[in-house]
């Protein structure tokens, strides 16, 4: 579905990323692990078009789109959960989600979705008539990601959807990820906490320092020697 | 009595034209974070094109006014694609370009009318509502409804359309608008026209009252600065309150006082607010 081929971003002279190849099944949960600064926000800002390649290509359902504005890149489906939440704070979480569905014109199809979101996450409905600035951080995630399916997206990316937020709301937040994924939306899941990312994923890949270090399935990832001891702890 | 009931009335006009330039400059600033200096000559060209179309192609005055709007749109149009859209990553670029624009715009005023001739424009609306031994001009209580039309209509657009959402979102947070796939230039060019189109109308409604001159913009200007950055740049809904509150307050200095102590009064009270309220009355950050 998804397909980077040997892709490289420079900020300046810098490599963020380099020469990174990988692709994501249609209906999978792929996820990219790797520490601070390993490049994994980066892919993500590659594909949907807020930070141009220096080389290499990325395709999506059988065409480029490493050229493509971020609009058309939406458009064909791919919505992007950004780091940090980035929900619009002086918008009502009901603006908030309808500001998602901003290059459809289906209105019944958008309402469905609407309503769709509203009993996913309930809280999101009670607070619907609240700015975003006023939600805590687990709401404003659950605002991000429910603005982001607003787009009717075949492909996902969520960048970090589990920063700073409590243990319990990790865990939710891991059943609201493979929720989405049953749904028939691909996923692709960028973390730090590995443990996390490796539990819910069908394939992964460790990135770091802007290269591809290991890719497996999650479960073949969490009993690497080398995933154990960097990026779980054990 | 007659003096303070005229004086209302004029503090009651000044807002009104000072609201319709400064949401404009406020609505630019919060979505392009570009300081327009030309948006007070936007306002002159209003004037000028509503006493063209009047006077010389002798149509109406109500004509001449959407004339006024549609002309003064596409120089905003215009002023995006041509200039901020290649200095987007450069603000000061921006704001050398728009005193560049003012420039401009004040010598083709200069060029195309002359500087010493008297220019007027005929109201509509000629006389007075009497009520009593009172006169209230048609016209002035004319600017102010009409004026009080175009700012709901344009807290309406903001709140409670796709496209305000829009232009909200950008204000708030531009990379995440465009990953909503908002697209900054159009909604760029839209805020542009929005914004030089009001001050247009602002210029063809004063028009009828003021003395029309190539350099009318600079105290309005000056003013809506003030007034923006007491209601928190970027902020529409600041800027209205603001508008109010400065030109009542400068409107009735200047009346039973003085012009200049007015005008050094209302700085005053700007830095005041800065102090205690450094993101203005309605200020947050980032805010249309």
């Amino acid at each position: 579905m998804l397909e980077l081929r040997s892709l490289s971003v420079h900020y300046g002279a810098v490599a963020a990323i380099r020469d990174l190849s990988l692709s994501v099944d249609a209906g999978s949960i792929e996820s990219i692990i790797g520490s601070n600064g390993a490049g994994k926000s980066t892919t993500l800002r590659a594909i949907s078009g807020l930070v141009r390649p220096t080389a290499g290509e990325i395709w999506f359902d059988g065409g480029r789109i490493d050229h493509l504005e971020s609009k058309a890149i939406v458009a064909r489906g791919i919505a992007h959960v950004p780091e940090g939440r980035r929900v619009f704070p002086d918008l009502t979480v009901e603006e908030n989600l309808l500001i998602g569905g901003y290059l459809r014109r289906d209105r019944v199809a958008l309402r469905r979705d609407f309503d769709e979101i509203c009993s996913e996450f309930p809280r999101l409905a009670e607070r619907r008539r609240q700015m975003a600035r006023t939600l805590s951080g687990g709401e404003q995630q659950m605002l991000a990601i429910g603005r982001a399916i607003m787009s009717a997206p075949r492909l996902i990316l969520m960048d970090e959807p589990s920063m700073g937020l409590s243990p319990i709301m990790v865990s939710t937040m891991a059943q609201i990820i493979q929720r989405i994924n049953r749904s028939g939306r691909t996923v692709l899941l960028v973390e730090q906490n590995a443990n996390v990312a490796l539990s819910i994923c069908d394939r992964a890949a460790v990135l770091e320092r802007g290269s591809l270090v290991l890719s497996g399935t999650g479960a073949e990832l969490k009993d690497n020697e080398h995933v154990r001891i960097a990026y779980i702890g054990i | 009595m007659q003096i303070l009931i005229d004086t209302l009335l004029n503090s009651a006009m000044a807002s009104a034209a000072t609201a319709l330039v400064a949401i404009g400059l406020a609505l630019v600033f919060g979505v392009m974070r570009v300081e327009n200096f030309a948006h007070g000559e936007l306002y002159m060209v209003g004037a000028y094109v509503t006493w063209y179309v009047s006077t010389d192609l002798q149509l109406t005055y109500f004509s001449a006014l959407v004339c006024a709007v549609l002309f003064t749109a596409l120089i905003g149009a215009v002023m995006e694609v041509a200039l901020f859209r290649r200095l987007r990553s450069n603000p000061v670029g921006c704001l050398i370009v728009t005193i560049g624009v003012l420039l401009v715009l004040q010598t083709a005023a200069v060029w195309f009318a002359g500087i010493n001739r008297t220019l007027l424009v005929e109201s509509p609306f000629p006389g007075a509502l009497r009520v009593s031994s009172f006169a209230l001009p048609w016209h002035r209580l004319f600017v102010i409804v009409a004026a009080i039309v175009l700012m709901l209509a344009l807290t309406w657009l903001l709140r409670r359309t796709m496209f305000g959402w829009a232009v909200r979102a950008m204000a708030q947070d531009r990379e995440a608008a465009s990953l909503q796939g908002i697209s900054i230039g159009k909604i760029s060019i839209a805020a542009m026209m929005l914004s030089a189109g009001l001050a247009g109308a602002a210029g063809g409604l004063m028009a009828p009252i003021v003395r029309i001159s190539p350099f009318m913009g600079q105290p309005v200007i000056i003013t809506a600065f003030i007034v923006i950055i007491m209601g928190g740049l970027g902020s529409v809904e600041g800027a209205i309150i603001a508008s109010i509150l400065y030109s009542t307050f400068f409107t009735f200095v200047s009346t039973y006082i003085d012009s200049t102590v007015a005008a050094i009064a209302g700085l005053c009270i700007m830095l005041a607010v800065l102090i205690f309220m450094p993101s203005g009355l309605m200020g947050r950050t980032e805010k249309v």
